[in-house]
C-alpha cells in the first residue's frame, strides 16, 4: 500500500521577460492505493498528473508532503536508502515511441533488467529466457515473433506491450500507467486496459492510471477510484462509476461535458457544463483555483479556497462551495 | 482582406491509388478510392494507423513525397481542375491558396529559427499577398480566437509554444490565406478534452462563417462525432465505408465500422459490451492484393471475401463495400414470394439495419 500526504511541488521556470516565474505543479496533494487496487487520475493538460506519477516513481523531487510506501515513511530514509522502494513502482511511460532503445533488440532490452534481477535473486541465465517469454505471454505477445525484432518493427500496440513487459520484470508492485493507451488504435486498446486489470487480479500489482480518456479509466476496474485534479489540486475524488456519473465539481462537470458525444449512437447529457472561459488566461491563485471560468461561481469562491471533504452529504469527496449533481454524460441512445 | 467568396468548391476523388516503393516493391497505400467532398461541407475520414489517411490527404495536394507516387486516378477540385496533372509553380500556387493544410505532427513541422510571425510573412509573400499588414492582423485574430495571445505568439519560437499552442498554430497558418478547401489531419491530438472542443467548434465556425469544404483526418470517431457532416470509414488504404455521420454512427453497415464502435470504452453502461476487435490492423506489407482487406477479423466473413472484391453498394446517401451487406439485399433479384417487406432477421446487431 501506498499513501501520499500534502505532496507539494513547484517548478522554477528561469528566464522569460517577467524574470523567474513559480508553476506550482502540485497543491498538497493526498492519495492512497492499496495492493491490487486502481487509483486513475484525470484532469486537464498541464495539471500535474505526470509530476505525481514521476514523484512515485522516485524520478521527480517533492518539496514538501510524506510518501508512505508499505508502512516505511520516505522522510525517515536517506535518499539512497529510498531507491530501492521507489523502484518498486514502475513508469509506463507515455509514448512508446520514445520509450525503447531503438538500437536494441526486445531480447536486447529484456535482459538488462533481468541479469539484474538474476543476480539479485541467484538465478541461473536459463531462468532469464524463461523469464522473457512468460513475460512476453503475460501481455499477450509471442514471443518467438518479438524477441528478435527491433522496437521499429513492431507496431504501437505491440510496443507499448513490450514496455508493460519491461516494467514487470523486476516484479513491481505498482505500475504507474502515463496515457498507456492514448497512442493505441481503438482496436487494441481493450486488450492493454483487460491486461491490466488482470495484472491487478492476478499478480495483486497496484495500478496508477493517468488518462485523458475517462471512459478507460472504467476499464482497469470498477472498483477502482476516480481522482479529478485541477492546476494541482484534487477537486474531486471517489469511486469511478460515482464520480462519472454523479459529479458534483463544475469542473469535473465541464471536462465530461467536452467528451466528444457520438451523435446517432449518443444523446448528449441534459446539462452540460461549459466553462466560462474556454481556455484559461489569467489565473489568479486565491479562491477558488477555478472561480475565473466556473459558470456557478460566487463572492465566496473568489476569496476563499474550498477544501476537499463531504459537504452537502456527497458520496464522493469535493473541493467546491456549491456542490450540485449534474447528469453531464452522454447515454448510449441505440445498441449495437 | 478581400470579400471571402461564399460559393465553396466541391471536389471529386476518383480511383485514386497511391503506392510507396518498399524492398517487396510498390505497395499500395491508398488503392481505388473514390471519394466526394460536397462544397460546403465538413468530411470525416477515419481509421486506424497505417490505413492511409494521411496519404489519401497529401494526394488532395499532390503532395504524396517520394519514396510514394499517385499510380492512378484524378483529383478534381472545381476552379482548379484535376490537381494531379498540376505541375511546378501551378501546384505550389495551389496549395495554401485553393487549399488550407494543417500537416500530421504539425507541432513539429514549425520552423525552429524564425518566430511564428515571420513564418507568416513568409507564407504570404510566397503566395503574393499584397496586404502583409492585413495577413498579420488576420492572423492574430484566429489566434486570439482560439484562447490565445495572438500578439504574444507572433513573437514566439517553436519552442516557446506548448504542444497545443503549437497546434493552434498550424490550424490558423491553414485557414490565413483564405483557402476554400481545408484539410485537417489530427488537428487536436495534443490538446485535452475542453481545449479540443473548443477548437473542434472554432473549426465549425470558421468553415461555416467563411463556407469551406474541409475534410478532418483523425483516428479518433469522437472527433468526426462532433465535427463531421459526413464520414468516410478506411481501412487497409480502402474506403469500406461512408455516408452521413449520424447514418454510420447510429446503425454502421460494415462490419469494420461496427466492429471500430463496438471497441470503443464507454463512459457509461455494462463494460463487457465494449468487445475488442480481434487480430491488428495489416501494414503495407500484410494488405491481402486481392479479396476483402479486413476479410481476417471480420466475424461475418464468407468464402467469396478470400477472393472476390467487395461490391461497392450505394444505398441512399451511403456507400458500403462488402459481400455481407451485399448478401443482405441479394433476395431482391430473386423471385418475390411476398410482397417487398423488411424480413425480420436474426442477428442483435442485423436488427439495426435500415435503409
Ligand atoms: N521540469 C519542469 N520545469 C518547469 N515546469 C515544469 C516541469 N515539469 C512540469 N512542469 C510544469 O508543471 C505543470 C504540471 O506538469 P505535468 O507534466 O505534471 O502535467 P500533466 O498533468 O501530466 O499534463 P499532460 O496531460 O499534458 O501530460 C505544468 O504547468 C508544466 O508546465
Ligand atoms: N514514406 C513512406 N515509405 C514507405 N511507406 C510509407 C511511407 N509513408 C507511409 N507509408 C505507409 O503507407 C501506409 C499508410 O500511411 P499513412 O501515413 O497514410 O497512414 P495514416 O492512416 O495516416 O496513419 P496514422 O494514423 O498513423 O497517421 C502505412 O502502412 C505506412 O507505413
Ligand atoms: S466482404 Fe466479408 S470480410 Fe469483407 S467486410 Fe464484407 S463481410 Fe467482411
Ligand atoms: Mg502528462
Ligand atoms: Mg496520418
Amino acid at each position: 500500500m501506498i499513501t501520499g500526504k500534502g505532496i507539494t511541488k513547484t517548478f522554477r521556470q528561469r528566464g522569460g521577460m517577467l524574470g523567474a516565474r513559480d508553476v506550482p505543479a502540485l497543491r498538497g496533494v493526498d492519495f492512497s492505493i492499496e495492493k491490487g487496487g486502481a487509483v486513475s487520475f484525470i484532469g486537464e493538460s498541464g495539471c500535474g498528473k505526470t509530476t505525481l506519477g514521476r514523484i512515485l516513481a522516485g524520478l521527480e523531487s517533492y518539496d514538501s508532503g510524506e510518501i508512505v510506501i508499505d508502512g516505511v515513511p520516505m522522510s525517515s530514509l536517506r535518499p539512497k536508502q529510498r531507491q530501492p522502494h521507489f523502484r518498486r513502482v514502475q513508469l509506463i511511460h507515455q509514448d512508446p515511441y520514445s520509450a525503447l532503445n531503438p538500437a536494441r533488440t526486445i531480447h536486447q532490452t529484456l535482459d538488462a533488467p533481468l541479469s539484474l534481477r538474476a543476480k539479485q535473486t541467484g538465478r541461473p541465465r536459463s531462468w532469464m529466457d524463461e523469464r522473457a517469454e512468460e513475460l512476453l505471454g503475460l501481455v499477450g505477445l509471442d514471443p518467438g515473433y518479438v524477441l528478435p525484432r527491433y522496437p521499429h518493427q513492431l507496431s504501437g500496440g505491440m510496443r507499448q506491450r513490450v514496455v508493460i513487459a519491461r516494467a514487470l520484470t523486476v516484479d513491481p508492485d505498482m505500475l504507474v500507467a502515463d496515457e498507456a493507451t492514448s497512442m493505441i488504435d481503438v482496436s487494441l486498446r481493450l486488450g492493454i486496459l483487460a491486461l491490466l486489470k488482470d495484472l491487478r487480479d492476478r499478480l495483486g500489482v497496484s495500478v496508477l492510471f493517468i488518462t485523458h480518456d475517462v471512459a478507460t479509466a472504467r476499464y482497469i476496474g470498477l472498483d477502482g477510484e476516480l481522482y479529478v485534479i485541477y492546476r494541482g489540486q484534487v477537486v474531486e475524488r471517489g469511486p469511478v462509476e460515482t464520480i462519472i456519473s454523479d459529479p458534483v465539481h463544475p469542473y469535473t462537470q465541464s471536462l465530461l461535458s467536452a467528451i466528444p458525444v457520438l451523435h446517432g449512437l449518443e444523446a448528449p447529457g441534459a446539462e452540460r457544463v461549459v466553462p466560462t472561459e474556454a481556455i484559461d488566461a489569467g489565473r489568479p491563485d486565491t479562491g477558488c483555483l477555478f472561480a475565473a471560468r466556473c459558470p456557478f461561481r460566487t463572492d465566496r469562491c473568489e476569496s476563499e479556497r474550498p477544501v476537499l471533504g463531504h459537504d452537502g452529504g456527497t458520496a464522493q469527496e469535493h473541493a467546491c462551495f456549491h456542490p450540485q449533481r449534474r447528469s453531464v454524460v452522454a447515454t448510449p441512445a441505440v445498441r449495437l | 482582406m478581400s470579400v471571402t467568396d461564399k460559393r465553396a468548391p466541391g471536389v471529386r476523388i476518383s480511383d485514386l491509388s497511391v503506392v510507396y516503393r518498399t524492398q517487396a516493391g510498390e505497395l499500395p497505400a491508398v488503392r481505388g478510392v473514390d471519394l466526394e467532398l460536397v462544397p460546403g461541407t465538413i468530411t470525416g475520414v477515419v481509421g486506424e494507423s497505417g490505413s492511409g489517411k494521411s496519404t489519401l490527404a497529401l494526394s488532395l495536394l499532390n503532395a504524396v513525397q517520394p519514396p510514394g507516387r499517385i499510380s492512378s486516378g484524378s483529383v478534381e477540385i472545381d476552379g482548379l481542375g484535376d490537381v494531379v496533372s498540376l505541375t511546378g509553380d501551378n501546384l505550389r500556387k495551389a496549395r495554401g491558396r485553393h487549399v488550407g493544410y494543417v500537416f500530421q505532427a504539425a507541432q513539429n513541422s514549425l520552423n525552429p529559427l524564425k518566430t511564428v510571425g515571420k513564418q507568416l510573412l513568409d507564407l504570404g509573400r510566397s503566395h503574393d499577398v499584397d496586404d502583409l499588414p492585413g495577413l498579420v492582423k488576420e492572423a492574430r485574430s484566429l489566434l486570439d480566437r482560439m484562447g490565445m495571445d495572438g500578439a504574444r505568439v507572433l513573437d514566439s519560437h517553436q519552442h516557446e509554444l506548448s504542444g497545443g499552442m503549437r497546434q493552434r498554430v498550424g490550424i490558423m497558418l491553414a485557414l490565413v490565406l483564405n483557402a476554400h478547401i481545408v484539410v485537417l489531419d489530427e488537428p487536436t491530438t495534443a490538446l485535452d478534452m475542453i481545449t479540443q472542443a473548443t477548437i473542434l467548434r472554432i473549426i465549425r465556425e470558421v468553415h461555416e462563417e467563411r463556407g469551406l469544404t474541409t475534410l478532418v483526418i483523425t483516428h479518433d470517431l469522437g472527433v468526426v462525432a462532433e465535427i463531421a457532416d459526413r464520414l468516410a470509414v478506411m481501412y487497409g488504404g480502402r474506403l469500406v465505408e461512408q455516408g452521413p455521420t449520424r447514418e454510420v454512427l447510429g446503425a454502421p453497415k460494415h462490419p469494420y465500422t461496427r466492429g471500430l464502435l463496438q471497441a470503443i470504452p464507454r463512459l457509461v453502461g455494462d463494460i463487457d459490451e465494449a468487445r475488442a476487435l480481434p487480430g491488428r490492423p495489416p501494414t503495407l506489407g500484410t494488405i491481402p492484393p486481392d479479396g476483402c482487406v479486413f476479410r481476417e477479423r471480420c466475424a461475418v466473413r464468407m468464402d467469396v471475401c478470400e477472393t472476390g472484391e467487395p461490391p461497392v453498394l450505394t444505398i441512399g446517401p451511403r456507400i458500403v463495400a462488402c459481400h455481407a451487406e451485399a448478401g443482405e439485399r441479394e433476395p431482391e433479384s430473386e423471385p418475390a414470394e411476398e410482397p417487398e417487406k423488411e424480413t425480420v432477421t436474426t442477428g442483435p446487431v442485423r436488427g439495426e439495419e435500415q435503409a
